[in-house]
């Protein structure tokens, strides 16, 4: 056993610990938030009115995967405290996240004050960009190859659903298809968490 | 030719000394598996290493007192929300071991490797 089987079985360690489905809650949660203010700003309400709105139904969402993570999966996995080296490359997945959001507000707030270029920033471009850049960030750093898909699926959504728009004309149609693809990741966590729960039982040593 | 059969004596005398030279302990295959999965993380509990290895708590309990013994490992018993909680660490010790065990083992194969081109150029 050389050095890069140690890290073969490190990575299949450190990857069984998002085994339960939480990466595919989150997606499906991020996607919600996205679907259903848009959603709620088509059916009449304001901006704010549907933000408020959907919040409550983020935070409950958030907070039952937390409570499964904390009550549910953490009791069968065991507790691990990961070497400083993976310590450290998921404290750089953090900060990703963060300079991608803070980059596209800077960019955004550019884009937005020059009439010309506002166009091109209100349209699908961020919606597409910062997904990929999220998603593949989180898939370098956590070695999962599956995140890159997950991105460019969640980048899609928007074309997709913008596109879909044409053919299907109706207002709700880029909400439904954002909504869809959802509740197609909440979908598939519910079955990674179910297999998990059959595959580990709780175990009190 | 008689200097070559010797030397290859010599050899195969030296690796077989150097298999019973390796470290018993860790050679067990439960005890490697254990020491495998602690040297992957900083520390780690007695659930981790239950999934990890697919010990039984009773087979994993006996080798873990045996690593515990040889200093390999540090066993922390603890109370988590009133419930026993066995927390394990590779000590620098056990570290050491376990890499030498690693280098002696890579070693040994890659003499056996090697045999059968050796036999061919003869």
């Amino acid at each position: 056993m050389d050095t890069s089987d140690q890290e073969k079985i490190e990575r299949r360690v450190f990857t069984s610990f998002f085994q339960a489905g939480f990466i595919e809650a989150f997606t499906g949660i991020f996607l919600l938030q996205l679907g259903l203010p848009a959603l709620f700003s088509r059916s009449g309400f304001g901006d704010w009115e549907s933000a408020l709105l959907t919040l409550p139904i983020a935070l409950i969402l958030l907070i039952a995967v937390f409570l499964v993570r904390r009550f549910v999966v953490t009791p069968r996995l065991g507790h691990v405290k990961f070497l400083p080296e993976r310590r450290r490359k998921l404290s750089k997945l953090i900060i990703v996240p963060i300079l991608t959001l803070i980059a596209g507000a800077i960019v955004g707030f550019i884009f937005t004050e020059n009439a010309s270029l506002r166009y091109i920033f209100v349209g699908q471009i961020p919606f597409i960009l910062i997904p990929i850049i999220v998603f593949s960030a989180a898939a370098y750093f956590l070695d999962m190859k599956r995140l890159y898909v997950y991105g460019a699926i969640v980048g899609l959504v928007f074309p997709l659903g913008k596109y879909l728009e044409t053919v299907i004309v109706s207002r709700n149609t880029l909400p439904a298809t954002i909504l869809f693809t959802a509740f197609v990741f909440l979908g598939m966590a519910t079955v990674f968490l179910v297999a998990f729960l059959r595959k580990y039982h709780e175990s009190e040593v | 030719m008689k200097e070559l059969e010797d030397q290859g004596k010599k050899q195969t005398t030296d690796s077989l000394s150097e298999i019973m030279n390796i470290d018993r302990l860790v050679h067990s295959p439960a005890r490697l598996s254990i020491l495998t999965y602690l040297s992957v993380v900083e520390e780690g509990d007695a659930v981790y290493l239950l999934n990890q290895t697919g010990l039984t708590w009773g087979n994993l309990s006996a080798n873990v007192t045996r690593l515990q013994e040889a200093g390999y490992i540090e066993v922390v018993k603890e109370f988590k929300n009133k419930k026993p909680h066995t927390l394990l660490k590779l000590t620098d010790r056990g570290r050491k071991a376990f890499q030498g065990y690693q280098n002696k083992m890579k070693g040994l194969l890659d003499i056996k490797s090697l045999s059968p081109g050796r036999t061919e150029n003869r």
